[in-house]
C-alpha cells in the first residue's frame, strides 16, 4: 500500500524523492492489484492509477498491463467505471502521438512514434479483444460507449486491414457499429461516421453489409438534419462515408440506384442563388459531386452507367448540375468539378446530351452554355484545370452523339447562311490557329471529337474554306498543313497532327486531298527524319510518321506519285522501315501516352505537358498494326488494297442485299394480297356451295311434293272415273300436270311458299332418287290403300 | 418506384444448391446453367403485389461456402424473410439444414419468416431427398415448404411471393414492429407518416424514381 500511495503521489506531482521506486515498479504493483485484488473498489482504484500513469510510463503500462486491462474488460463488465478506466488506458497506450511527459528509453527512441501501432498489433493478436471492445459499444452509458468508440477508432487508424477482418467475422460486429449512427448524442454519432468510414475503406464485404443495414438511409437523415450542403463538417463526413461505400463497388452502386437514393442527392445541390460560398459548402458540394461521378463513371459497366445517367435525369440532378454551371458566384474549384460532373452525366447518353445542348446562360442575351464553356477553354486567362474540364465536357457531349457531331461540322460549311451569333464550331475553328499553343491544342482535339466515327463529316469537312479577303481562300486542310510547317511550337503541332490523323483515318477522300497539297508529304518525310533529343519533339516526329502511315493504309490510289506502291517505296528509301517503326514506338512509349490512355478525362501536371489525348491514343493503338502491315506487304498483295476491295465487295453485297430485301418485301406483299384474294374466293365458293346445296334440297323437296300431288291427283281421277263422274275440265288437270315439271327445276317465283314446302316435306325422309324408282313399282293393292287413306281423311 | 412496404430477404443454404439461380429467375426471369460462385453477397430487387399493395422485395443472395459463413451471418439480423434452400439431388445439402436453421434462429429476429425450398425439382431422376422428407422437416421446425426449379421457373414466383404474403400477414396481425427498420421492413415513401420534414420537391421526385 505504501508503494501504491507513493506512486500516486508521483503522479500528482509531489517532489520525487530519490529512494522512491521507479515508474516500472509502480506500474508492476498496480498491475498486480488490478489482476489479483478481490475487492472491486481496489481494482477500480488501481485501474484509475494506471490510466494516470499511462502517458508518462506508456511502455511499462502497455507491456505489463495489457493483459490485466483486457481481463478487466472481460470480467468487470458490470461496473461501468472500471471498464471506462480500462478502455481509456488502452486508448492512451495505443495512441500514436508522443506525450510531452512521456519517458522514452533510448533504445526505442528511433521509432517511438510507432509505439501506438505496435501495441495495437499486440492487442489485436488476440481477436477476442476486439470483440470485447465491440461489446462495450452496446453499453448505452456515455462513459463506456465513448471510450470504446474512440479505442476502436484508434485500432482502425493503426491497423485498418486486420481490424476490418476481425470485425467482419465477429458476430454482428458491423451491425453493432451502424447502430451508433442513431445515437442521439452528437459526439458519438459524428465519431461513428468517422469510424465507419475507416472500417469501410476498400472492403467490399463491409460496404455491402452497411448498405444492407440501411446506412444510406441513415446518412441522408443525418445530412438533412444537419442542413444539407450548408451543414457543417458532419455533412462532409457523411458524404465521404457514402463515397467510401460506393467507390469501386458495383453492388452497392446498384443498390443505391435501385433504392432510389439518387433522388435524395438533389436537395444537396439546391443552393441559394447569388450566395457566398463558405469553405464548408465548397467541401460539401465537392463531396456530393464525387458521389455523382462515382455512379456515372466511364469506367463502370456501360449498362450501370447509363441507367444511373437516366436516373440522374429523371430525378432532376442533371438540371441542378447544369444550373450550377450557369449560376453566379460559383468558386473556381467547385465549378471545375461541376463541369467534369456534367461531362460524365451526359457521356454517351443521347437524352442527356441534348439536354445539355439546350441549356442557356442566365445573362442577356442568353447564350448556349456549351459556347460559353468553349469560350473559357480557349481563353488563356482561365485556370488550366477548368480548361481541361471543359474539353472533357465537350468530348463527353459528342461521345456517341452522331447528331451533335454533324451539327458541329454543318455549321462550318459554306452553304450555311451567315450567322451573327458565335457558335461552337466557329469558336473552335478560330481556336485552331490561336497564338497560344494550348488553345490551339484544345481546339484541335475538341474538333477531332466531331470526326470520330463520322465518315460523312470527314468528307464534308474537306469543303470548308477559311474566310479571308483572298479571292481564292485556302481550305481548312491546306491552312492546317501550312500552319504545321510554319510554327515552331510543339504542342501546336501535336494538336494539329492528332486532328489530321483522326480526319484521315478511314477516309480516302481526305487522304487524297492531302496528297494533292504541294509540299505536304515531303515536309512530313523531312519531319520524320529529324533526329531529336527532346521527348516532346519525338512525339511530333512520331505523329508525322503516323499521318504518313495513315496515308499509306487508306491510300485512294488516285494521286500520281503518291500511290500506295510509290509511297511505300518512298518511305522505305527515305526513312527506312526500322526507323519508321521506331518513330511510331516513340509515341506509344511516351509517358504522356500512358497517362492519356488511362482515362478519358485529360489531365496533366502543367499546361506544357498536355500533349496526347485519350481518343487519339485509342485510334493510334487501333491503326498501328494496320500501318505496319501496309508497310510490310509486298506490292501487289496489299492488305490495304484488299481492304479497299473488300470494302467495295461488301458495299456491292450490301447493295444486292438491299435490292433483294426490297424484292422480298414486294413479293411478300404480293403473296399477302394473293392469299387475301384466295381467301375471298374460297369464301365465295363456300357460300355458293351452301347456296347450291340449299337449292338442290329445295329442288328435291319440290320434286317430291310434285310426285305426291301427282299421285293424289291420279287416285282422285281414278276414283272419279270409277264413279263415272270424270268429265270436268280435263284440260285444266292436264295443264297443272304439265306446269309443275317445267317450273320446279327453275325454282321460279313465289309459287311454292315455305309453308307449302314444309307441309309436303314432312312425310318424306327418303330421297327422291329412290322415290322415283319406287313410284312405278307401286302395285294395285298399294294404290288402293293410298286412295282409301286419302278418302278417310 | 413507389411501394407500400419494402421487405428484406436473404437466401441461404449450401453452396451450389441454386440460390443465385433462384434470385436470377425471380428478378430477371432467366436461368444461367453455369455455376458462378457468389462472393460475399449479391443483391437483387423486384416489385410484387400482395393484396393489391405494391411491395418491393429486396433480396440479398449470400455465398454458401463455409469461408463466407461469418460474413453472411451479418445479414440475418436485418432480414424479414429467409429462403433456406437445399438441393433435392444432394442429400448432404438436406442434412445441413439443421445447422443453417440454428444459425439463422440465433442471429435473426424471432419473427423472421423462413421458407424451406427444395430446389432442382426438374431433376426428378437424380432425386435423393423425397418431397415428404422436406415436408416433414418443415413441419417439425415450423417452416413453410416448397419444391422449386430455378431452371424451369416452377414455383419460383410462388416461393418469393408466399413468403411476402406471410410477412404481410404478420404485419397485419401486428407481430412485426414496422417502425423498427432492423426488422427488415420499411414503409414506402408515400405511406410513411413521419416524413413531413422532407421538402415538397423531394416528395415529387421520389415518385418518378429510377427503376
Amino acid at each position: 500500500m505504501e508503494y501504491f500511495k507513493s506512486g500516486l503521489k508521483s503522479v500528482l506531482g509531489t517532489p520525487v524523492v530519490d529512494d522512491q521506486p521507479s515508474g516500472a515498479d509502480i506500474v508492476e504493483r498496480l498491475v498486480e492489484r488490478v489482476q489479483h485484488s478481490t475487492l472491486l473498489a481496489d481494482r477500480r482504484d488501481a485501474c484509475r492509477a494506471l490510466k494516470a500513469l499511462s502517458r508518462k510510463y506508456r511502455i511499462e503500462v502497455g507491456a505489463k498491463g495489457m493483459d490485466a486491462l483486457c481481463q478487466v474488460l472481460e470480467q468487470d463488465r458490470a461496473d461501468a467505471e472500471i471498464a471506462s478506466y480500462a478502455l481509456e488506458t488502452l486508448k492512451l497506450i495505443m495512441n500514436n502521438e508522443i506525450y510531452d511527459e512521456e519517458e522514452i528509453p533510448d533504445i526505442t527512441a528511433k521509432d517511438s512514434n510507432k509505439l501506438g501501432e505496435r501495441f495495437t498489433e499486440i492487442f489485436i493478436k488476440k481477436q477476442e479483444n476486439v470483440g470485447l471492445v465491440l461489446d462495450y459499444l452496446e453499453e448505452f452509458d456515455f462513459h463506456v460507449r465513448w471510450p470504446a468508440l474512440q479505442l476502436l477508432l484508434l485500432l482502425l487508424t493503426n491497423k485498418a486491414k486486420d481490424v476490418q477482418e476481425i470485425i467482419l467475422v465477429s458476430p454482428m460486429g458491423v451491425s453493432k457499429l451502424i447502430d451508433m449512427l442513431s445515437d442521439s448524442r452528437e459526439v458519438i454519432r459524428n465519431n461513428s461516421v468517422l469510424l465507419l468510414t475507416l472500417l469501410t475503406k476498400s472492403n467490399a464485404n463491409i460496404q455491402k453489409i452497411l448498405a444492407f443495414e440501411n446506412a444510406f438511409d441513415r446518412l441522408f437523415d443525418v445530412i438533412l438534419e444537419e442542413g444539407n450542403a450548408d451543414g457543417g463538417i458532419v455533412v462532409q463526413d457523411c458524404l465521404n462515408f457514402m463515397l467510401t461505400l460506393l467507390r469501386n463497388n458495383i453492388s452497392t452502386q446498384n443498390f443505391f440506384k435501385e433504392g432510389n437514393f439518387i433522388s435524395r442527392i438533389l436537395p444537396l445541390l439546391q443552393l441559394p442563388a447569388n450566395d457566398e460560398w463558405p469553405i464548408q459548402r465548397i467541401n460539401n458540394v465537392h463531396a456530393v459531386l464525387q458521389i455523382i461521378r462515382t455512379l456515372v463513371s466511364p469506367t463502370n459497366p456501360a449498362q450501370a452507367t447509363s441507367s444511373c445517367q437516366q436516373a440522374m435525369h429523371t430525378s432532376g440532378i442533371l438540371k441542378a448540375m447544369c444550373d450550377l454551371l450557369v449560376a453566379n458566384g460559383v468558386p473556381r474549384n467547385p465549378l471545375t468539378e461541376a463541369i467534369s460532373t456534367v461531362a460524365e452525366l451526359v457521356r454517351g447518353h443521347n437524352d442527356n446530351q441534348s439536354y445539355l445542348e439546350a441549356v442557356k446562360s442566365n445573362g442577356i442575351p442568353s447564350k448556349d452554355v456549351l459556347v460559353l464553356l468553349l469560350w473559357s477553354m480557349l481563353n488563356d486567362k482561365q485556370p488550366f484545370e477548368m480548361r481541361c474540364a471543359v474539353l472533357y465536357c465537350f468530348q463527353c457531349y459528342l461521345y456517341r452523339n452522331d447528331f451533335g457531331k454533324m451539327k458541329i461540322i454543318q455549321k462550318l460549311l459554306p452553304l450555311e447562311k451567315e450567322v451573327t451569333e458565335t457558335c461552337a464550331s466557329h469558336l473552335l475553328c478560330q481556336g485552331l490557329f490561336s497564338k497560344e499553343s494550348l488553345s490551339s491544342w484544345f481546339a484541335a482535339v475538341a474538333l477531332s471529337y466531331a470526326l470520330i466515327d463520322n465518315p460523312d463529316g470527314k468528307e464534308k469537312l474537306l469543303n470548308v474554306k477559311l474566310a479571308s479577303n483572298d479571292p481564292n481562300p485556302p481550305t481548312l486542310l491546306q491552312q492546317i498543313v501550312s500552319s504545321i510547317q510554319t510554327t515552331d511550337k510543339a504542342q501546336f503541332k501535336i494538336g494539329h497532327l492528332m486532328f489530321l490523323s483522326t480526319w484521315f483515318s478511314h477516309c480516302s477522300l481526305a487522304v487524297e486531298s492531302f496528297l494533292k497539297i504541294n509540299n505536304g508529304i515531303p515536309y512530313f518525310i523531312t519531319q520524320a527524319n529529324r533526329l531529336e533529343n527532346e521527348e516532346i519533339e519525338e512525339i511530333v516526329n512520331g505523329l508525322s510518321t503516323f499521318v504518313m502511315g495513315i496515308c499509306l493504309a487508306f491510300n485512294p490510289e488516285t494521286v500520281e506519285n503518291f500511290k500506295k506502291d510509290s509511297l511505300r517505296h518512298l518511305i522505305t528509301k527515305r526513312i527506312g522501315v526500322e526507323t519508321f517503326m521506331d518513330k511510331l514506338n516513340d509515341v506509344s512509349r511516351n509517358e504522356s501516352y500512358t497517362r492519356a490512355s488511362k482515362h478519358p478525362q485529360p489531365t496533366a501536371q502543367n499546361p506544357q505537358s498536355l500533349l496526347l489525348d485519350y481518343e487519339f491514343c485509342k485510334l493510334f493503338k487501333m491503326l498501328e498494326g494496320m500501318i505496319m502491315r501496309a508497310l510490310n506487304t509486298l506490292p501487289g498483295q496489299d492488305d490495304g488494297e484488299k481492304l479497299v476491295s473488300n470494302q467495295k465487295e461488301i458495299d456491292e453485297l450490301k447493295a444486292t442485299v438491299d435490292e433483294l430485301k426490297t424484292e422480298l418485301t414486294e413479293k411478300t406483299n404480293r403473296i399477302e394480297e394473293l392469299c387475301r384474294l384466295a381467301n375471298d374466293s374460297r369464301d365465295d365458293t363456300d357460300r355458293m356451295k351452301t347456296e347450291l346445296f340449299r337449292l338442290q334440297e329445295n329442288h328435291i323437296a319440290l320434286m317430291h311434293a310434285y310426285q305426291l300431288k301427282e299421285n293424289e291427283l291420279e287416285s282422285y281421277r281414278r276414283l272419279l272415273a270409277m264413279h263415272g263422274i270424270w268429265n270436268e275440265n280435263p284440260d285444266q288437270q292436264q295443264q297443272q300436270h304439265q306446269h309443275h315439271p317445267q317450273e320446279s327445276p327453275m325454282f321460279g317465283g313465289g309459287e311454292f311458299t315455305p309453308h307449302h314446302l314444309q307441309q309436303q316435306q314432312e312425310p318424306t325422309t327418303v330421297t327422291t332418287g329412290e322415290e322415283k324408282v319406287y313410284q312405278p313399282m307401286l302395285n294395285e293393292h298399294e294404290r288402293n290403300e293410298l286412295i282409301r287413306n286419302d278418302l278417310n281423311v | 418506384m413507389s411501394y407500400a412496404y419494402l421487405f428484406k430477404y436473404i437466401i441461404i443454404g449450401d453452396t451450389g444448391v441454386g440460390k443465385s439461380c433462384l434470385l436470377l429467375q425471380f428478378t430477371d426471369k432467366r436461368f444461367q446453367p453455369v455455376h458462378d460462385l457468389t462472393i460475399g453477397v449479391e443483391f437483387g430487387a423486384r416489385l410484387v403485389s400482395i393484396d393489391t399493395k405494391p411491395i418491393k422485395l429486396q433480396i440479398w443472395d449470400t455465398a454458401g461456402q463455409e469461408a463466407f459463413r461469418s460474413i453472411t451471418r451479418s445479414y440475418y439480423r436485418g432480414a424479414a424473410g429467409a429462403l433456406l434452400v437445399y438441393d433435392i439431388t444432394r442429400r448432404d445439402t438436406f442434412n445441413h439444414l439443421t445447422t443453417w436453421l440454428e444459425d439463422a434462429r440465433q442471429h435473426s429476429n424471432s419473427n423472421m419468416v423462413i421458407m424451406l425450398i427444395g430446389n432442382k425439382s426438374d431433376l426428378e431422376t437424380k432425386r435423393e431427398v423425397k418431397k415428404e422428407e422436406g415436408e416433414a422437416f418443415a413441419r417439425e421446425h415450423g417452416l413453410v415448404f416448397m419444391e422449386t426449379s430455378a431452371k424451369t421457373s416452377d414455383n419460383v414466383e410462388e416461393a418469393f411471393i408466399n413468403t411476402a404474403k406471410e410477412i404481410y400477414e404478420k404485419i397485419q396481425e401486428g407481430v412485426f414492429d414496422i417502425n423498427n427498420e432492423a426488422n427488415g421492413i420499411k414503409i414506402g415513401p408515400q405511406h410513411s407518416t413521419g416524413n413531413s420534414s422532407i421538402p415538397g420537391g423531394n416528395n415529387r421526385s421520389s415518385g418518378n424514381g429510377c427503376c
